[in-house]
């Protein structure tokens, strides 16, 4: 009962950083997710030791493990569209398959390359 | 009242696919693909629509900005490895942000997609909850990007164990980097399988992809 209080009570805390987040935004009016502004703020709150990792890690442990179901309500929406199922749908799909292995191919034969050079450079120090 | 079934419906139809999920591993049973499926299918079938859905929906939403903000506890907790290997780490995402963008931007004009697809489809590689105000902003359909980003995340699922076969990407770090790039969460939950420091990696890539995206999408919108 004491953990889900206390998870409860983390994750408004979270929440806050996520309001705060918006308001900046809001305040400097420009288009931007408010929820990342919360992300950097909390990790140089955290950072800077202003406020201590107990204070939100199973709050955020939680919310983190749950993650997927909290997407769900926004994917449902896809049943207003049901020109979705549709040949230009299907190209749709076919373009994020590719897009996406592709990216990981040009990523993943990049990021080998630059850390093999990185451990040369470590093995000549 | 409805609303507080909307919830309590969609916990519960989650938690019984996160349990089938488990039972039998198939990557297309993962939770988020099939409960949207199923709600989608029960919605229809029983003539509600999408508005009173989301009279409870938006409660379940609104979790979405925490948990995004929850991404800086596993960043801080790694921040010595991730110092370690800055250089790969912000060159592999920017790297991926890149082929992701002017990969699909050409697809989109090979097919002609409209202007509206396009700028939902850009986004695609970055998590939901960042994915969905980035569309909005730069004049996407939210709805399509919600679903875009789910197919983006499948791929790195399911397709990202062969292409390591095939391609030859065998270290940890840059399993971890390409597919949190390019897939985020989805493809995150997928390395828990590779171990601690791919599983690290992924989300670090996907959370400095979140970032770089939030400012790299909508300046790329506007070369279009």
């Amino acid at each position: 009962m004491l953990k889900i209080i206390r998870i409860v009570l983390q994750v408004f805390i979270l929440y806050l950083f996520s309001l705060i987040g918006s308001w900046i935004v809001q305040i400097l009016s420009f288009q931007f997710p408010g929820s990342i502004i919360g992300l950097l703020l909390l990790f140089g709150c955290l950072y800077f030791k202003i406020i201590p990792g107990q204070l939100i890690k199973d709050g955020a442990g939680f919310l983190l493990t749950f993650l997927a179901l909290f997407f769900i309500p926004a994917t449902v929406g896809i049943m207003d569209y049901p020109e979705f199922l549709s040949w230009v749908g299907l190209g749709m799909v076919l373009s994020i398959i590719i897009s996406t292995t592709l990216t990981i191919i040009i990523t993943g034969k990049f990021c080998q390359y630059l850390e093999r050079k990185l451990l040369e450079k470590e093995q000549i120090e | 009242m409805i609303a507080l079934f909307m919830i309590i419906g969609t916990i519960v139809l989650f938690y019984a696919m996160t349990f089938i999920y488990k039972r039998f591993t198939y990557p297309l049973l993962i939770p988020i693909f099939s409960t949207t499926v199923l709600l989608v299918i029960i919605l229809v079938l029983s003539r509600i629509p999408y508005d009173t859905y989301m009279s409870g929906g938006k409660w379940i939403n609104e979790l979405l900005g925490p948990a995004v903000v929850s991404m800086a506890y596993p960043l801080y907790m790694h921040r010595e490895k991730i110092f370690k290997y800055k250089t790969p780490i912000i060159l592999s995402v920017l790297t991926a942000l890149f082929s992701g963008l002017i990969s699909i931007t050409i697809f989109s004009k090979l097919l002609s997609f409209d202007d509206h697809i396009l700028l939902s489809l850009l986004p695609k590689s970055i998590t939901s909850p960042v994915a969905i105000p980035i569309s909005e902003a730069i004049g996407g359909i939210p709805t399509l990007t919600a679903v875009f980003v789910i197919f983006a995340g499948l791929v790195g699922a399911i397709f990202g164990p062969v292409i390591f076969k095939v391609f030859h990407i065998d270290q940890a770090i840059s399993r971890g980097l390409s597919v949190g790039s390019a897939s985020h969460g989805i493809g995150v939950s997928k390395l828990a399988e590779y171990g601690e420091e791919t599983l690290t990696m992924g989300s670090v890539s996907m959370t400095l992809s979140a970032i770089f995206g939030s400012f790299v999408c909508p300046l790329f919108a506007l070369l279009i």
